[in-house]
C-alpha cells in the first residue's frame, strides 16, 4: 500500500493564502466563478476517470478518496480547450487511468468540485510524475 | 520539354506581374484613408489578458453597475439581469443571453472575452474575425450606412482610417445583446464608435464610445488594450448542447448542495 495509498489519500490541505494580486484579475470565462472560493486552493489525488477536452471548457474528473478513505469523485473545472492549449496543454495532455495530483479551487458549497483554469488562472497538475504548465 | 516551357512561362508570368499587383494594392490601400501612414497595420491576432467586465469608465470592475445614468426602463432591465460578472454576479440560473441562448455576444462584449480576433484589411473593407463564437464583421471603408437598416446582432458598421486609427462607426442594431460582462442594456438607438490604434508592435487600444439616447442620458467611452499573439484563431463556436452538458456536469452540481 504505503506510498501510492498515501498519493492516493484524498488530500484536503486547504492553502489559506490569500491570491489578493490574483483575486484582483477577473478570472474570465464564459461564466462567473462565484461559484468557486478564489481564495482557496485544494489539492486532489486520485485517478483521472475521464478527462473531456471540449467548449465550453475541459473538464476532468478524478476519483479521489475522502477522509475516511471512501472513493470520491471530484469534478474539476478547466479553461476552454483553444486557451488551454495557448498555455502548452493538449488533449493528450491526461487520459483515464492516469494518476494526478490536482489543485484547485473548491466549490463554495462543498460538493467535490473546483476550479483549476481560467484566462487568468492555471493551477498546478502533475500527472504521471510529469508537471503540466501552470502559472 | 513543352510542359517544362509551359511552367516556365507561366512562373516567369507571376514573378513579372507580382510587383504590380502589390503595387496596385497597396495604392488602393492608400486611397481608402488620407495617407499612406494613415493605415494601421492591423495584422496578426489580438488576445486580451485579463481585462474588465464593465464598460462603465468610472466603474470598470462593475461593482456599481446601476451608477451609468440610464432611464427608468433600462434601470430595471439592469436590475432584472443576472449577469456572470460584476456586483450582481450570479453562478448559476444566469440570463445571460449568451450563456443561457449562445446568442452572439453584441460587439462591445467580444472584446471582453478572453479570446482572440483578427483583422483582413482589403482596399475597400475590413473584415474583424472574432475567436468566441466564430463571429465576424465586414466593415466597408469610406461609405455612409446602409438607409434604413434592419435591426441585426452586430448593427450596419461603415469604417475610415483617421490619424493612424481605424475608426468604425455602427447603428442599426437589436436591443438583444447586453453591452458587457455585468449586464447593462442598450436600445436599438445604439450608435457605436470604435477606435482602434496600434500603440506599438505589441499593443492594440480600443476605444469605445456608447451613445444610446433611448437608454443612457449620456454618452460614454472606455479603452481596453490588447496584446499581440502569434496564436491562430481556435474553434470556439457556442453550442447549445455543449453549453447545456457543461452546465448540467460542472454548474449544477456546484451550486445544488449548501454546505454543511
Amino acid at each position: 500500500m504505503g506510498k501510492l495509498t498515501e498519493l492516493r489519500k484524498f488530500s484536503f490541505s486547504f492553502v489559506c493564502i490569500l491570491f489578493l494580486a490574483l483575486a484582483a484579475l477577473p478570472a474570465f470565462a464564459h461564466h462567473g466563478t462565484s461559484g468557486y472560493e478564489l481564495d482557496k486552493i485544494v489539492t486532489v489525488t486520485g485517478t483521472v476517470e475521464e478527462f473531456d477536452w471540449s467548449n465550453p471548457h475541459a473538464v476532468v474528473h478524478i476519483t479521489a478518496k475522502n477522509d475516511k478513505g471512501e472513493p470520491q469523485s471530484w469534478t474539476i473545472e478547466l479553461g476552454a480547450p483553444g486557451i488551454m492549449a495557448r498555455s502548452g496543454w493538449s488533449k493528450n495532455s491526461m487520459k483515464p487511468g492516469d494518476e494526478v495530483i490536482a489543485e484547485t479551487h473548491p466549490a463554495k458549497n462543498g460538493v467535490p468540485s473546483g476550479l483549476s483554469a481560467t484566462s487568468t488562472i492555471l493551477l498546478k497538475f502533475i500527472v504521471n510524475g510529469q508537471a503540466l504548465p501552470s502559472r | 520539354m513543352k510542359k517544362f516551357m509551359l511552367t516556365f512561362a507561366l512562373g516567369a508570368l507571376v514573378l513579372c506581374a507580382t510587383p504590380s499587383i502589390l503595387a496596385q494594392s497597396s495604392s488602393s490601400l492608400a486611397k481608402a484613408g488620407a495617407g499612406k501612414t494613415d493605415i494601421p497595420d492591423l495584422s496578426g491576432y489580438w488576445n486580451i489578458k485579463g481585462g474588465s467586465p464593465s464598460w462603465d469608465p468610472a466603474d470598470l470592475q462593475g461593482k456599481n453597475p446601476e451608477n451609468l445614468p440610464m432611464l427608468p426602463w433600462a434601470r430595471e432591465k439592469l436590475e432584472a439581469a443576472r449577469p456572470p460578472f460584476g456586483a450582481s454576479a450570479t453562478f448559476d440560473s444566469v440570463n445571460d443571453p449568451v450563456q443561457k441562448y449562445c446568442d452572439p455576444p453584441g460587439i462591445t462584449r467580444l472584446y471582453q472575452y478572453p479570446y482572440e480576433f483578427m483583422f483582413i484589411q482589403t482596399p475597400d473593407t475590413v473584415y474583424i474575425l472574432y475567436e468566441f463564437s466564430r463571429v465576424w464583421r465586414a466593415i466597408p471603408l469610406n461609405k455612409e450606412h446602409t438607409k434604413d437598416p434592419d435591426s441585426t446582432w452586430m448593427g450596419d458598421s461603415v469604417g475610415k482610417y483617421e490619424n493612424g486609427a481605424f475608426v468604425i462607426d455602427t447603428i442599426g442594431f437589436n436591443d438583444k445583446t447586453w453591452l458587457d460582462q455585468v449586464g447593462h442594456p442598450h436600445s436599438d438607438a445604439l450608435h457605436l464608435m470604435e477606435r482602434l490604434r496600434r500603440v506599438d508592435a505589441q499593443t492594440l487600444e480600443v476605444e469605445i464610445t456608447v451613445d444610446d439616447p433611448k437608454a443612457y442620458t449620456k454618452t460614454f467611452s472606455a479603452k481596453r488594450t490588447f496584446t499581440h499573439s502569434d496564436s491562430p484563431l481556435t474553434e470556439a463556436i457556442c453550442s447549445l448542447s455543449e453549453m447545456q452538458a457543461f452546465q448540467d456536469q460542472v454548474m449544477k452540481p456546484t451550486v445544488a448542495a449548501p454546505k454543511k
